[in-house]
């Protein structure tokens, strides 16, 4: 196509060309209108292919994003899934909280108890141990409902992953909001990293042996156990 | 120096049962005059009020946390000499660390029992 569009542009200079010292006729205005036209008709053409197949690839894109967003299943995850297992986590935090005062009580209250009478320090005693252990049974309880916490988190993960594959959100920049960033920022800027797993943080004896050695000029890295160990050579 | 177990002390965190727990093994440990607060910043206010003998403060907390805590306590000329435990969960080097350069005197990582939090004090008293 590009060659005959050559073709068609070489006739149209051509014409200009052995016009350029005449006076120009109607018949010359008509003759060039003719070339142009069929010079732009094939451009048009071109156009037209290409921004159709354009057109016809984005529509089917929208038509697959359709079928991933149905997929995700964001209103049954916001209606139904989301506050449940929030549902869940409240009561496990009522269930600890709950078990710990319970606990505590009884505790504060063998502290406090008069232990010169043995008898009824000892009944004392045997009741308040049968409550404590009455509280532990808090633990069978949270444990289903934590199960029930991860199989939603992990339903959510399915899906997400699924339709960032699909978008292909991992070649874009994250995106991260204002409160987001923000809290990020605190984050970073306070230390605040919060408890860490077995074998990622470091135990009383290594927090001792920091304290009874100068201060490092530059803060080490420290996130496993060799690491901690450079430290000490 | 012994320690005096009639001083103040200042037990800052923002989970009420830690607090329940850290004021009952003072009071094991002897302690009579204790009083808690729920951040830095309140913490800092009763500070400003009550001289308290010692500070034992959580790392994580809101508005105030209590590595702010700490630094403030250490560029205020009336309390920069109050001793500061931090009783944390944050168990990272860095954490440890910064801490230390920020002027603590010793640092107790979650979960810990009686005899840490005893010989703690005892060592910032030099016991």
């Amino acid at each position: 196509m590009a060659r005959v569009k050559t073709q068609q542009l070489e006739s149209l200079i051509e014409c200009l060309h052995d016009k350029r010292r005449e006076d120009v006729s109607l018949a010359d205005v008509l003759s060039l209108a003719e070339i142009t036209a069929q010079s732009l008709q094939v451009f048009f053409e071109t156009m037209d292919t290409a921004v159709y197949r354009e057109m016809r690839e984005i529509a089917g894109y929208i038509e697959r994003m359709r079928g991933e967003i149905g997929a995700l299943q964001a209103d049954e995850l916001k209606k139904n899934r989301i506050p449940a297992a929030g549902q869940e986590l409240g009561a496990i935090v009522k269930a600890t909280e709950g078990a710990t005062n319970t606990i505590m009580e009884c505790a504060e209250t063998l502290m406090a108890a008069d232990a010169s009478d043995i008898a009824a320090y000892q009944a004392l005693v045997q009741e308040k141990m049968v409550v404590i252990f009455e509280a532990c049974s808090f633990q069978d309880i949270t444990g289903q409902r934590i199960a029930k916490v991860i199989e939603t988190l992990q339903h959510i993960e399915t899906r997400v992953t699924r339709f960032a594959s699909a978008v292909g959100s991992s070649k874009g920049a994250a995106f991260v909001s204002d409160d987001e960033r923000k809290a990020a920022e605190r984050r970073e800027r306070l230390l605040l990293n919060g408890p860490q797993l077995d074998g990622e943080g470091i135990d009383q004896n290594t927090v001792d042996d920091l304290f009874s050695k100068p201060t490092p000029a530059k803060q080490p890295e420290c996130s496993n156990q060799s690491s901690i160990d450079a430290l000490f050579k | 120096m012994a320690v005096d177990l009639s001083m103040p002390v200042l037990v800052v965190d923002d989970y009420n049962t830690m607090i329940r727990i850290i004021r009952n093994l003072l009071k094991q440990i002897g302690f009579e005059d204790i009083d808690d607060a729920a951040d830095g910043s309140a913490a800092l206010n009763k500070m400003r009020e009550k001289r308290y003998g010692l500070v034992i403060s959580d790392w994580n907390m809101e508005p105030m946390t209590g590595y702010e805590l700490l630094k403030e306590v250490r560029a205020d000329p009336g309390l920069s000499k109050t001793p500061f435990i931090m009783v944390t969960a944050e168990s990272k080097t860095e954490n440890v660390i910064a801490a230390k350069k920020a002027g603590v005197n010793n640092y107790i990582v979650k979960p810990f029992n009686a005899q840490t939090l005893q010989s703690k004090i005892q060592a910032v008293f030099g016991d």
